[in-house]
């Protein structure tokens, strides 16, 4: 690595130009890894949520050029599809719907003790991991790189898997996607206007007095109640009835 | 060659920022970034392994990582949501009691 920065190396062009193609991956890694580490320490730092997404993609598209630095370019593609693209457009468009306010500044720390014995664990496990990564050498992993090309990575190997030897995670992951749609649809549900014909899920958020009474001056006191139609009757709501109740 | 090291150092950094900032921060959509990030890292682990030791796995479960991310990205913003309009507020520390 000493190498790296000699600078009888640069006396001349050619020899310059050389240099520069030996040590290009490590030049494209530690550009990447700068604009990953700042755009995470940016996403942290700013106090204002739409920045820290803003940082957030920085932080997933130095990631897909990190990706595509390990010949991995089908995980660098649906990185900036799914996790730049269709997540990050979810998180924004969420930022902007509740129209979020900037967070408030931090509040004197509690538990000043424990800043010490958190230092002295942080050092252990920095300790811990530099040792792990300046020490221990993987033959396993030198001698796969020593084997040459492989087709590792692109797309083809991805969907051979995915297709025999993980077809069960795959389809499990089906599973988990319509659940999710499920649940987030029962989540989001705006829960102040229901209908006596509206289907409430049982365990449902509708438990707070004005959700249920549209009257303003009514107490915001919650209900106890394990399912809506329970809610409503202890609040002697007597037409709110619920389908699902009455199909049962 | 890029030493393996490196991108398992930079997936530490990563991950060490996103526990930092889901510790630090008390908005619920920052924290949920920064779970995000943590994720991210993990995945950078993964890649990296699965490239250096030329064995596919590790790319596929970074493509179950990011599914079950995409999931929870739909469900927790739909949580957020839902306390929000509850609570018109998405400080943590006014959600630290869950029941009400």
């Amino acid at each position: 690595m000493l190498s790296l920065f000699a600078p009888t190396l640069l006396t001349t062009p050619a020899l310059a130009l050389e240099w520069l193609a030996d040590y290009a991956d490590e030049g494209v890694f530690v550009l990447l890894f700068g604009v990953a580490v700042g755009a995470a320490v940016s996403m942290v730092a700013q106090r204002n949520p739409l920045y820290s997404a803003i940082s957030l993609v920085f932080v997933f598209m130095a990631l897909a050029g990190l990706y595509l630095l390990l010949a991995a370019p089908f995980i660098a593609a649906i990185q900036v599809i799914v996790y730049a693209g269709a997540i990050m457009v979810l998180v924004v468009f969420v930022i902007m719907l509740l129209n979020v306010e900037e967070e408030e500044r931090r509040r004197p720390l509690r538990l000043r003790l424990l800043v010490p014995a958190a230092v002295v664990m942080a050092a252990v496990l920095f300790a811990e991991s530099a040792f792990i990564l300046y020490f221990v050498h993987d033959a396993a992993a030198e001698r796969a790189q020593a084997a040459g090309a492989s087709t590792v990575g692109l797309t083809s190997s991805i969907g051979a898997g995915l297709f025999t030897t993980y077809l069960l995670p795959f389809e499990i992951t089906s599973a988990l996607i319509l659940m999710a749609i499920v649940g987030a649809m029962t989540l989001a549900r705006r829960a102040s206007d229901i209908r006596p014909t509206d289907v409430v899920v049982p365990g449902s958020m509708v438990l707070a007095r004005h959700t249920l009474t549209p009257e303003p001056d009514v107490d915001s006191t919650p209900v106890h109640a394990r399912s809506t139609g329970e809610a409503g009757r202890e609040l002697g709501l007597a037409g709110a009835q619920y389908r699902n109740e009455e199909e049962e | 060659m890029i030493p393996l090291s490196w991108y398992l150092t930079l997936s530490a950094v990563l991950f060490t920022i996103g526990v930092a900032g889901v510790v630090i921060k008390r908005n619920a959509i920052a924290m949920f970034m920064c779970i995000e990030l943590m994720l991210n890292a993990v995945n950078l682990t993964f890649v990296a392994f699965s490239s250096y030791f030329r064995d596919v796995t590790g790319q596929l479960f970074v493509f179950i990582v990011m599914t079950v991310a995409a999931a929870e990205a739909a469900v927790g913003l739909g949580i957020i949501l839902a306390v929000f309009r509850n609570r018109e507020s998405l400080d943590v520390d006014d959600a630290s009691v869950l029941k009400y």
